[in-house]
């Protein structure tokens, strides 16, 4: 399995599979269905200081080839995560990267500094959560306000690498990817869930109790896409790609555009078995494009006339 | 999981009947347990995309049988699944019904809510307990399976909204008579009629479990998507339908954040 050994900001990750956070709980939900040391690593749910009882019901409504959520970014706050998550989820030979939010800068940098000192892997702030008033979106949605919360949390965090998962719903994805390189990140993920609503004809009523929530699955691949493509145009921090993944041939498709490892979401909640057949899919295919590491995929799209 | 479909049988125009083959999914199922099944069958991106979460019906041998209602575009692709052909879905999930030996039962039931109900009425009648069932819908056409209760339960009430079959009538108004008769109540049907039924118990002092039923993406405790209130003590607290239900004390489910 070499072929798909990656380094990305400094961890070796056994293949470049990760499931994304929100759609794998703590890891430890699909324990049971899955052998989960198989994965390349796991981003845990996202993580605020407190406690988060997340949103109203209901939180999730299936649209055409995808869903929307809106559960709030619901955990059980970093203090429980370490105590009673983590050390279950480390007996698995996975990397684990922690997913961290906050309301306000003061409650990134809260978060962070107790990650910073945590056995996980890695960090990756979320900027771009579309279901919280506060903070989330907020930070991801103004590019200055980007640099601010991830150079106020690159002070915090000094044991581990940082990657920032930014937000899709903005008119240029660029200038915050670049925020995000020169205020300190070592990393990108792109793209979190795009802001979607779906109406119930009879009712007339959202289908959702926030009225609005994140869209998610294959419908939101092409965009995906798209905007790693540009990110990888101005950034040189490794880049994980994720939106829509649900077979090998859409994780290649990240690669080609500049990904140099990917996030699969929604797939986990289709099958959970799907990223182990992504992983497969992606051994198979770089052995027969007679690739050496499937890093030789990164950013090796062709835009030849 | 994979399994042969055996039967797809159609009961009427609402209502259909699948029995699929799988030694493996048998040996671990439960009475009041539920399986996500994969609807799109064959290819992934076919919408609909998630897969559907199903109470069981029973295991015989190395068969299970799931009834499904027609509402959407994934049961009617389950429609199109003929016998012989392959189906997939997960293991048994969620916490089931259990049983108990030598007492007056009542089992309520709405519409398609009978489906969880029939393996736990053979099991209670083997366990020595007297098993009576209120089964009531809207019309002769949600009155299902019934015949298949009839060797496991000494006595039937049906009742039907338009009085097309059985007493014309909510099934809580019969069973809201009887209520202090029994000993223990197992209900599933619409969420209004488990709300009607549990303060029914309460009111008669009878425990009654009741099987929900929440839209789920995963099925599996990640997605927070089926996430119901029950009250523990004096606090109110979060539960995921897909783990630590779908079976719930219907006298502790705050029923106004279930109601919507």
């Amino acid at each position: 399995m070499s072929v798909l050994k990656v380094n990305i900001c400094g961890v070796e990750f056994k293949n470049p599979v990760i499931t994304a956070s929100g759609t794998f709980g703590y890891g430890l939900e699909y324990a049971r269905f899955i052998d989960i040391s198989k994965l390349g690593g796991i981003s845990v749910k996202g993580i605020s200081y407190n406690e988060v009882k997340g949103n109203p019901m209901p939180r999730i409504m299936e649209t055409t080839s995808g869903m929307l959520n809106a559960i709030g970014l619901q955990n059980v706050g970093v203090h429980k995560f370490l105590k009673e998550k983590l050390p279950l989820l480390r007996k698995y030979d996975t990397r684990v990267i922690v997913n961290f939010w906050g309301k306000t800068i003061e409650e990134y940098v809260q978060v962070a500094e107790v990650l910073d000192n945590a056995d996980v892997d890695m960090l990756e702030m979320n900027i771009s959560c579309p279901n919280v008033k506060e903070g989330g979106i907020a930070f991801g949605s103004d590019p200055s306000m980007t640099a601010k919360v991830v150079s106020e949390c690159r002070k915090a965090i000094s044991n581990k690498p940082l990657l920032v998962k930014l937000s899709p719903n903005v008119t240029d994805i660029k200038p915050f990817a670049k925020a995000c390189e020169d205020s300190g990140a070592d990393g990108i993920s792109a793209i979190n869930t795009l802001l979607g609503m779906a109406v119930n004809i009879h009712t007339r009523k959202p289908y959702i109790s926030n009225v609005t929530g994140g869209l998610s699955g294959p419908a939101i691949k092409p965009v995906a896409v798209r905007m790693v493509h540009e990110v990888s145009k101005v950034v040189k921090i490794p880049i994980i790609g994720m939106g829509g993944i649900i077979r090998w041939e859409d994780a290649a498709e990240f690669f080609l555009v500049g990904a140099s490892a990917v996030q699969v979401g929604t797939a986990n909640f289709v099958d959970p078995e799907l990223t182990l057949k992504i992983v497969d899919g992606l051994e198979k295919y770089a052995e027969s494009q007679g690739l050496s590491n499937i890093s030789e995929l990164t950013g090796k799209v062709d835009l030849s006339k | 999981m994979k399994g042969i479909i055996l039967k797809n049988e159609r009961l009427n125009d609402k209502y259909r009947l699948m029995e699929i083959e799988s030694p493996e999914f048998v040996q671990t199922a439960k009475p009041g347990q539920f399986v996500m099944v994969k609807t799109g069958l064959q290819d992934y991106l076919a919408d609909p995309l998630l897969r559907r979460p199903f109470g069981l019906v029973d295991v015989r041998g190395n068969t299970f049988r799931l009834l499904y209602m027609l509402v959407g575009k994934g049961t009617r692709l389950m429609t199109e699944s003929p016998a012989g052909s392959v189906i997939e879905f997960s293991s048994s999930l969620g916490n089931g019904f259990k049983s108990v030996k030598n007492q007056k039962v009542a089992l309520v039931a709405g519409g398609v809510g009978i489906a969880p109900l029939l393996w736990i009425a053979k099991l209670l009648k083997d366990d020595g307990c007297s098993v009576t069932l209120y089964f009531g819908g809207r019309n002769q056409e949600d009155i299902i399976l019934a015949d298949e209760f009839r060797p496991h339960i000494d006595k039937l009430v049906i009742t039907t909204d338009d009085g097309s079959v059985g007493d014309k009538a909510l099934v809580t108004v019969p069973f809201g008579q009887d209520v202090k008769g029994f000993d223990r109540v197992y209900a599933c049907g619409p969420k209004r009629m488990l709300e009607a039924v549990s303060g029914i118990c309460v009111k008669g002092g009878v425990p009654v479990d009741v099987s929900l039923d929440e839209r789920m993406a995963c099925g599996m405790g990640a997605c927070l998507g089926c996430i119901i209130y029950v009250r523990e003590g004096e606090e109110t607290v979060q539960k995921r339908c897909c783990v630590e239900g779908p079976v719930f004390d219907g006298s502790k489910v705050v029923w106004e954040s279930v109601c919507r």
